[in-house]
């Protein structure tokens, strides 16, 4: 799957999860541009994307993300 | 902490006594005639009054803070159908399993259904957790 479309995929749950059919993201967003993403709905998202991928993270993993594009490529690499 | 220490399978039996039943709606305020009223239940196609569905909520509680092998928890989130409906002592069979773990974020989540004595799902459902 490419990028593009993990983005896609990924702003569908950060939609559902965060309860904002408005939310746009992008490879650049970071915490902050989200006003929703706080450190539960974190949880919720990782748990939402873990399971719509089919894959895990660890926790070392979720510590270098700085941003989306960061955690796109991550979920790309698995 | 290993989450894997979680992973097994619990079970525990639950009775609606009047005791609960009794609590419950004082600590809920709920008065509708299907909890309260046989006659109002017995016209709705019940034999008795219906237990308070959010009982079984309740249940799920004890599962969490006293069942697991740690009290360091806390529950994220929880959701439950209800399939047939629960009566005065029923004695109500409650097994969970793990789902699935994210040990990114120290998280579980369990199933769990309720079998009542005739051994009929009452109701199932999820509770996400998390280790703190």
């Amino acid at each position: 799957m490419d990028t593009n479309q993990i983005l896609a995929d990924v702003q569908e749950i950060f939609r559902d999860v965060l309860d904002n059919e408005d939310i746009e993201i992008n490879f650049e967003t970071v915490a902050d541009d989200v006003e929703e993403w706080d450190s539960l709905s974190h949880i919720q998202l990782i748990v939402a994307i873990e399971k719509h991928f089919k894959i895990k993270f660890n926790s070392k993993e979720l510590m270098e993300w700085k941003t989306v594009g960061d955690m796109i490529d991550c979920i790309a690499a698995k | 902490m290993d989450l894997s220490v979680f992973n097994k399978e619990y079970q525990h039996q639950f009775v609606v006594t009047q005791t609960v039943y009794d609590a419950f709606q004082q600590s809920s305020g709920d008065h509708n005639p299907l909890h309260t009223n046989q006659e109002f239940a017995q016209s709705k196609g019940f034999p008795e009054c219906v237990m308070y569905g959010n009982i079984l909520n309740g249940f799920v509680s004890y599962f969490i803070g006293m069942m697991l092998p740690t009290p360091d928890v806390i529950i994220h989130s929880q959701d439950i159908a209800y399939k047939n409906p629960v009566f005065l002592n029923d004695q109500l069979d409650f097994s969970a399993t793990v789902e699935d773990i994210s040990e990114a974020v120290n998280t579980i989540i369990f199933k769990y259904v309720f079998r009542n004595q005739k051994g009929k799902v009452v109701a199932k459902g999820h509770v996400q957790i998390g280790v703190i």
